[in-house]
């Protein structure tokens, strides 16, 4: 048959990986919540940055400075307070934000990050 | 292809029948619970062949008559989804078919994603972020159809090279 074009070559195989891949990662991306979630920087009560985290690919670090210099890590579905200047250490120890509604504070420093749905309904919104 | 009259003929006929099997194709019922978008790609079929076995010229000029067709007769919307991931999928598969000697099912995929990519970066252009979303459904359905069309093509694939050489 088709000799010039075989049906199958064990280099396709390559095709099926990247494909596999490239869902599964996709997949996994869907797992922490059904709605998007942005996280919301806020210093000084005013908005500093907005990150859709279901886009986030690779971990990025956000460092506001300030009277106290806090550094927020943004990772694919999820943004935490990895480090603060301030003596209570509150807002690190809040750990990990995976769920609109979330939030971790840090009033020395005037920094609040939060995470919104995109729906905005609220995890206990009505249900009737 | 001893003269241009039969090639034009030839590459005529394969655009008729990429048209006709889209056509076709459209005509199945949906599919509960597919995402817009997920299709089998039956012309694909055809410009495997034509950017496998005639070289990238003919198979774009396939792709974009096929695209200026969905201009046409579905609107700009459909005419630029259907343009950009024919243009594109007839790219992948003319690079892993002709160039990389990949087998027709690793062409035939990768073409299929190729497709839903474009397409799905167009909606994203076009519309919000919200069509990535079922993106990786694309991705496992557009392997599986690229891996149906492979199939097709494998069984038609001598009588069109016939058809071609011959001219019956």
């Amino acid at each position: 048959m088709s000799g010039r074009f075989p049906l199958f070559r064990k280099r396709d195989l390559l095709v099926f990986l990247v494909a596999f891949l490239l869902a599964a990662a996709g997949f996994w991306r869907w797992i922490p919540s059904d709605d998007a979630l942005i996280a919301v920087v806020e210093q000084n009560g005013e908005v500093v940055k907005r990150v859709d985290l279901e886009r986030v690919t690779e971990p990025e670090t956000l460092t506001l400075e300030g009277d106290v210099t806090v550094t927020v890590l943004f990772e694919p579905g999820q943004v935490s307070i990895t480090n603060s200047d301030c003596p209570d250490q509150v807002c690190v120890r809040t750990g990990v934000l995976t769920r609109s509604g979330q939030s971790a504070v840090c009033l020395p420093a005037r920094v609040a990050v939060r995470i919104e749905g995109e729906n905005a309904s609220g995890a206990d919104g009505m249900t009737g | 292809m001893k003269s241009s009259a039969r090639f034009v003929a030839f590459t005529g006929i394969l655009a008729a029948l990429s048209l006709i099997l889209s056509m076709l194709e459209n005509l199945l019922p949906p599919v509960p619970g597919m995402p817009p978008g997920a299709k089998l790609g039956l012309s694909n079929i055809v410009s495997m062949y034509a950017a496998g076995s005639m070289g990238l010229m003919p198979a774009l000029a396939l792709a974009l008559t096929k695209g200026i067709f969905s201009f046409v007769t579905r609107g700009v919307t459909a005419g630029l989804m259907s343009t950009s991931g024919a243009v594109c999928s007839t790219l992948v598969v003319w690079l892993l078919l002709g160039k990389c000697r990949f087998g027709l099912m690793g062409a035939s995929a990768a073409g299929a994603l190729a497709h839903n990519g474009a397409q799905l970066m167009v909606a994203y252009l076009l519309t919000s972020s919200a069509v990535l979303y079922y993106a990786p459904v694309l991705v496992l359905l557009g392997t599986a159809s690229g891996v149906v069309t492979a199939l097709a093509l494998h069984a038609v694939f001598q009588p069109l090279e016939r058809l071609r050489q011959t001219g019956w």
